[in-house]
């Protein structure tokens, strides 16, 4: 008897190690399918504890698939199965909450009612405690806010085995006859604790790590992205030119490691740095068909060598062979450049590069919008002189008919004169070729000008000139002595009832040029402010053209005197 | 014949306007001035008819000029400009006509017409409209100053002219009658000979017979005559 008694448990058991590694054998075909779906987006809601109504809705088709399918995958025995429906119910259970726990556990439970059986009843009711089980869990952790222990495959494992454990006990309370109950619980309860417990853990494994692959990929990004920006800062504000293309490549190749960077605006390359710099050489003009095809539909261009072709239509030596275009779009949606990404031919190009050059185009297509804009204001402030070269006071134009109108009666000859002067300040006036000036020309125009406000003023004004000859071929900015000295009469001499007097010096000091304007109004910034617009724009031209040591400077001894004096480096214009 | 003044600060512009005038006949030239405050002293001493203004001229304009000649007799306004932005503020100012420079004889001749028509004096309600003084033109030995009205502690009348009286005890001799003065600016007439700036009234004294001794922040003493006494008092809310 018990040797029959010892066989007999032997081969029991034999068959349970079999049924349990069999079990395990669809397990693991179970997980494969959940591992392959966890790189789909559809895995996308279930990375995080959801709490939105649409990753619940995901969570409980997905779960309440694997509960099915733990249903297929299990083994017949008898009338009963043995199955890993109870993963798809705790784990839905876990990370959908107590909601979807209860209706993934209902789904597969009433799947599993429809097969029948003995145990169909018992198996029906128990999947949706084990659905339960895990929402109970899932509220526990989310009610501390542990949100990492549910995705701990330990714990996940734990909770799993608990829950098949109140299975059986339910198969074994519910199911009639008791006899058939036992039955069945004896034979499937270990490989459906074993297969379950392990197959749970795994499950929840490949979720984690999927997660952590995410995560590690989404700061891996924002640090590029964000270094790039951060070094990248202004850059482009100084213009869209050779040299500042350079730089922004020069930090993308740095930072993103890939093979080579380039960029073109629509006809040429701007910069390259990498491999192949040898024969991609600046300001030649694009020859890659994809730049080309990218600048003219506005569009971003990815051959990677292997589907699309990449050469180089350079070299056929060229490393590359790989590229990524990406337009850069200035106003209008009007493409301006591209900016390229090159990998050579044994590497791969990475997603993360490829999202990210994409992101770079439109920050550099930003900033480049931006310097556009401040160049648009230079110009402004250009057109602004260009305006007061033009701009003839109508004051002095009708005040000088007026003048003249008089001095033919009385003085014809007088006349004349001032007729010659007067076109001399006109021609002057209209006439710039150059921005730049000597400070012989300013001082004709000048004196043309004083010539008729000394046939206006008569007794009134007294001007003098101390300006050495070898100083006269100073360059110095278009126009501007001519807005001091005009100042000085408009805004000085014409406020005064006494006689006026101006004075204009101009002296070197150790390689500068100091002209002064003088007058003894001393009437600066007081009365009428009109004579702030013109000397901030000579100003603001001198620092711009030579640096922040030169410009104007003003000093005003109320109604005793006002001086301004320009400082400017002493260049000689070729004559 | 009209009698006129010419006022312009270009002497070339003033000669050409002479000889103008002198074309279109009928006109008496009493005398020319450059500035603002020659042209009030001119206004006050020759009493003109009419004035042939520029409006922009040294520290008092044309237009800031109209409103500190003397009410009770004031002269018409013809402006002269260069050029027309001031046009409509100057007939705003109530002036009787405006020319452009360089004048056209023509053009001139029509105002001229229009002068003999119409040879009413200026309605004097017209100008009391004008802003209120800010400033006071005052002429030193060379120089011609504007003085804050409230910088002025006084303004006296003597026999010799009206002198302003800053915070400095400076008197300073201007060209505006007392009556200007007391009608553009916020002084109170405290005597016949007398304003005071109320805000630099230190002390009020009471003295036999119902005069008073207004004593001002600087320590000058400025006499009140009885017939101003009472408004006074009241003016300073004392009783």
């Amino acid at each position: 008897m018990l040797p029959f008694v010892l066989i007999e448990r032997l081969s029991m058991t034999l068959d349970r190690l079999t049924m349990t590694l069999q079990l395990l054998q669809q397990t693991c075909v179970y997980l494969v399918i959940a591992y392959l779906l966890s790189r789909t987006p559809l895995f996308i809601p279930l990375m995080n504890v959801t709490v939105r109504p649409s990753h619940k809705a995901a969570a409980y088709v997905i779960f309440s698939m694997f509960c099915i399918l733990g249903t297929y995958f299990g083994l017949q025995f008898d009338d009963s199965i043995a199955n890993t429906r109870a993963i798809g119910a705790v784990l839905g259970g876990l990370l959908g909450g107590p909601s979807v726990g209860l209706a993934v556990g209902l789904t597969g439970g009433l799947h599993r009612y429809s097969l029948g059986g003995p145990t169909d009843v018992a198996c029906a009711i128990s999947t949706v405690t084990e659905g339960l089980i895990g929402g109970l869990m899932h509220r526990h952790y989310v009610g501390r806010r542990q949100f990492d222990r549910l995705f701990d495959p330990w714990r996940v494992a734990l909770v799993t085995f608990a829950a098949e454990v109140a299975q059986m006990a339910i198969i074994l309370l519910i199911t009639r006859p008791f006899e058939v109950a036992w039955s069945v619980v004896d034979h499937v309860a270990l490989p459906m604790w074993i297969a379950n417990t392990l197959g749970a853990a795994f499950f929840m494994r490949i979720l984690q790590e999927r997660r952590l692959l995410l995560e590690r990929q989404s700061s891996v990004f924002s640090t590029k992205a964000l270094k790039i920006a951060a070094r990248a800062e202004g850059i482009l504000r100084n213009g869209f030119n050779e040299d500042t293309t350079k730089r922004i490549s020069r930090i993308i190749y740095e930072e993103t490691g890939v093979g080579a960077v380039s960029i073109t605006d629509r006809d040429k390359i701007l910069a390259f740095i990498g491999l192949g710099d040898d024969h991609h050489l600046p300001g030649t003009p694009i020859a890659s068909e994809q730049t080309l095809q990218a600048i003219i539909h506005n569009q971003v261009l990815y051959a990677d060598g292997n589907e699309t072709d990449y050469h180089c239509s350079l070299s056929p030596t060229c490393p590359l062979g790989a590229t990524l275009v990406i337009p850069l779009v200035g106003e209008d949606e009007q493409v301006i450049g591209t900016i390229k990404l090159y990998e050579p031919r044994n590497k791969l190009f990475s997603n993360i590069n490829r999202t990210l050059g994409e992101g770079l185009a439109r920050l550099f297509s930003t900033q480049i919008l931006a310097g556009r804009y401040d160049e648009q204001k230079q110009l402004l402030a250009r057109s602004e002189i260009k305006l007061l070269h033009a701009q003839i006071n109508p004051h002095f134009l009708f005040n000088t008919l007026n003048v003249l109108s008089s001095i033919i009666r009385s003085d014809p000859e007088r006349a004349r004169e001032l007729v010659l002067h007067l076109s001399t300040f006109f021609r002057k006036n209209l006439k710039r070729p150059t921005e730049e000036a000597t400070l012989g020309d300013e001082i004709d125009h000048v004196n043309a000008y004083l010539q008729i406000e000394l046939a206006r003023f008569a007794d009134r004004l007294t001007v003098k000139f101390d300006v050495p000859d070898p100083l006269r071929s100073v360059a110095l900015p278009a126009f501007s002595l001519q807005l001091i000295v005009e100042n000085a009469i408009k805004h000085g001499i014409a406020h005064m009832i006494e006689a006026g007097v101006v004075r204009i010096e101009a002296k070197e000091e150790a390689g500068v040029l100091l002209l002064s304007v003088e007058d003894n109004a001393g009437l600066y910034g007081g009365h009428d402010h009109g004579d702030g617009l013109g000397m901030n724009l000579v100003d603001r031209r001198i620092r711009n053209r030579y640096g922040d040591s030169y410009g104007l400077d003003v000093s005003c001894k109320p109604e005793v005197s006002t001086r301004v004096t320009m400082r400017v480096p002493i260049q000689l214009v070729a004559a | 014949m009209i009698r006129a003044l010419i006022v312009d600060d270009e002497p070339p512009a003033l000669s050409e306007l002479r000889v103008l005038l002198d074309e279109a006949g009928n006109i008496d030239i009493v005398g020319e001035a450059g500035n603002a405050v020659e042209a009030i002293a001119a206004i006050n001493r020759l009493q003109p008819e009419v004035v042939f203004l520029d409006i922009q001229m040294p520290r008092i304009s044309g237009l800031e000029m109209i409103a500190m000649l003397d009410p009770s007799h004031a002269p018409r306004i013809v402006f002269l400009t260069a050029h027309d932005d001031y046009a409509v503020q100057a007939f705003e100012e109530n002036a009787f006509d405006y020319l452009l420079k360089p004048v056209d004889p023509l053009r001139l001749g029509k105002t001229l017409q229009r002068l003999q028509r119409d040879r009413a004096p200026q309605d004097v309600g017209l100008l009391k409209r004008a802003h209120p003084l800010r400033q006071i033109p005052c002429s030193g030995q060379n120089r011609i100053s504007l003085l804050r009205v409230e910088d002025v502690e006084y303004v006296a009348s003597r026999a010799s002219g009206v002198f302003v009286v800053g915070e400095d005890g400076k008197e300073r001799f201007t060209e505006l009658s007392l009556r200007t003065l007391e009608e553009r600016t916020s002084m109170f007439q405290c005597h016949r000979q007398f304003l005071v700036n109320l805000d630099h009234i230190q002390e009020l004294r009471f003295e036999e017979g119902g005069l008073g001794r207004i004593v001002t922040l600087g320590g000058r003493t400025v006499p009140v005559s009885r017939r101003f006494l009472a408004l006074l008092k009241e003016k300073l809310g004392v009783d």
